[in-house]
């Protein structure tokens, strides 16, 4: 398995620590799926479950649904989508970014914000 | 961010401050550049254009632990580091991938929310009596405030709260400090037309704000330098008033900018005489046979920091020695002779 059961339940726990509404029964209920699934999720006795139920779980936990996604070795269908629009440009582009530092990366994708004033 | 009408893109390459429109035109951008100059003497002597030594750094505002200044977060922006009585100016350049004409821009400039062209107060939109903009590429740089036909106080850092800056010589209350850029595009439509061979009859002539307690950096005036501002030659209606993009720009004192960054702050240039002195160059600027527009009422009254009598505390203001008859070099938009080869 790849972790992400084991992340899960991690960030779970935590939560659990200061509210019961992140018990597994509570959290499974919240993401409309059976306890004990959720329970074999974060044991990692079986795959993680679909896009849709580990979106639902990041909302839950407060998680990034880009990171919970790739760790269940998924990519999200709007990006799937954006990458199929055009398949060439961004495989390319994605391969010049594999290799390149943080801040390299944040160069190309990152907006000055604007606020109040 | 999106907003009127398309997707605009405001970024941070290297030290420059870039904005593009890319639903507009390929060629709808223009470079930002926050550039690092000597400071000029305030003696009474207007000078020609001092050198570039250089962009100050720029980071994202919302990348450090501002302390007990975290709300300025709130203004959103970049953030760059001054000395006291470093001196600034602007560079804008056009962003141009297709080699057709450079794509226009109206852009807006304030220190403190005052307008640096024509010295009202910050107002969200265009203004053009009086003219509250400069025009790109026409306009390739800002060197300071517009106080007469032809002459700038240059931008120079001053402490806030001393009264030395032009926000608190022009209004009262709670200071904001920094500076403002925003940014209009040209319609796609009137671009269009200026990449025809013959122009046509429409070229024939040409708020909701946060006050939050500020940095204890803002901008104040300098000494006085040759600085043409050009009267836009379009037609208003030519400016998308629907899309814009606007900046703040903090401004951190030195030892802000260690403590938030890590990083040093590039020392002060050298003083104007030693430069001179060591026979580098001052510039001139040719802009062909542009209309200027007149120096703001409101600026021709302002103060030099040289001129104000802090609130506590000494001046800090130092002139240098008088520069000894400088080199001049023409810059603009002058003939090229091809020659023969």
């Amino acid at each position: 398995m790849n972790g992400f059961g084991k992340h899960i339940r991690s960030l779970r726990e935590d939560l659990s620590k200061d509210s019961k509404e992140f018990s597994v029964r509570r959290v499974a209920i919240r993401i409309k799926v059976e306890p004990a699934f959720l329970s074999k999720v974060e044991r990692e006795v079986v795959p993680p479950p679909s896009e849709g139920k580990i979106i639902a779980l990041a909302e839950v936990l407060g998680a990034d649904q880009d990171v919970l996604l790739a760790m269940a070795g998924k990519v999200s269908s709007d990006l799937l989508k954006v990458i199929k629009d055009r398949p060439v440009l961004f495989a390319e582009l994605i391969r010049k970014l594999k290799a390149e530092p943080d801040h390299a990366v944040l160069r190309v994708v990152r907006e000055v914000k604007d606020g109040e004033w | 961010m999106v907003n009127g009408k398309g997707k605009v893109m405001i970024y941070l390459d290297d030290d420059s401050l870039e904005i593009r429109f890319p639903e507009l035109h390929q060629n709808a951008g223009v470079r930002i550049n926050f550039k690092r100059t000597l400071r000029l003497p305030d003696n009474g002597e207007t000078y020609h254009l001092p050198p570039a030594l250089g962009n100050f750094p720029l980071r994202h505002i919302e990348d450090f632990d501002l302390g007990e200044n975290e709300h300025l977060k709130k203004r959103g922006g970049i953030i760059l580091p001054m000395f006291q009585a470093d001196a600034l100016w602007l560079d804008f350049e056009s962003i141009n991938e297709t080699g057709e004409e450079d794509y226009p821009f109206a852009v807006k400039i304030g220190t403190g929310k005052i307008c640096a062209v024509s010295g009202d107060d910050w107002i969200t939109g265009l203004n053009r009596d009086p003219q509250d903009y400069v025009v790109v590429p026409d306009q390739p740089w800002i060197d300071g405030y517009n106080v007469a036909e032809d002459i700038v106080k240059q931008f120079v850092a001053a402490p806030l709260g001393q009264g030395y800056t032009v926000e608190e010589q022009l209004k009262s209350g709670t200071t904001t400090g920094g500076i403002q850029i925003q940014v209009f595009p040209m319609k796609r439509e009137f671009y269009d037309k200026l990449n025809k061979p013959i122009l046509v009859d429409c070229f024939s002539v040409a708020d909701n704000s946060l006050s939050v307690t500020s940095f204890d950096m803002g901008i104040a005036a300098g000494g006085s330098m040759h600085q043409e501002i050009y009267k836009d030659p379009y037609s208003f209606n030519a400016w998308d008033l629907r899309q814009t993009e606007r900046c703040f720009v903090t401004i951190a004192n030195a030892g802000q900018w260690i403590d938030y960054t890590g990083e040093e702050p590039p020392l002060s240039p050298i003083g104007a005489h030693e430069y001179t002195s060591a026979g580098l160059p001052w510039f001139k600027y040719y802009g062909g046979d542009q209309e200027t527009i007149d120096g703001a009422k409101k600026l021709g009254k302002i103060k030099t920091i040289k001129e104000i009598k802090p609130k506590s505390g000494a001046n800090f203001w130092t002139d240098s020695s008088p520069v000894p008859n400088p080199k001049v070099v023409q810059l603009g938009r002058r003939e090229v002779n091809i020659g023969e080869w």
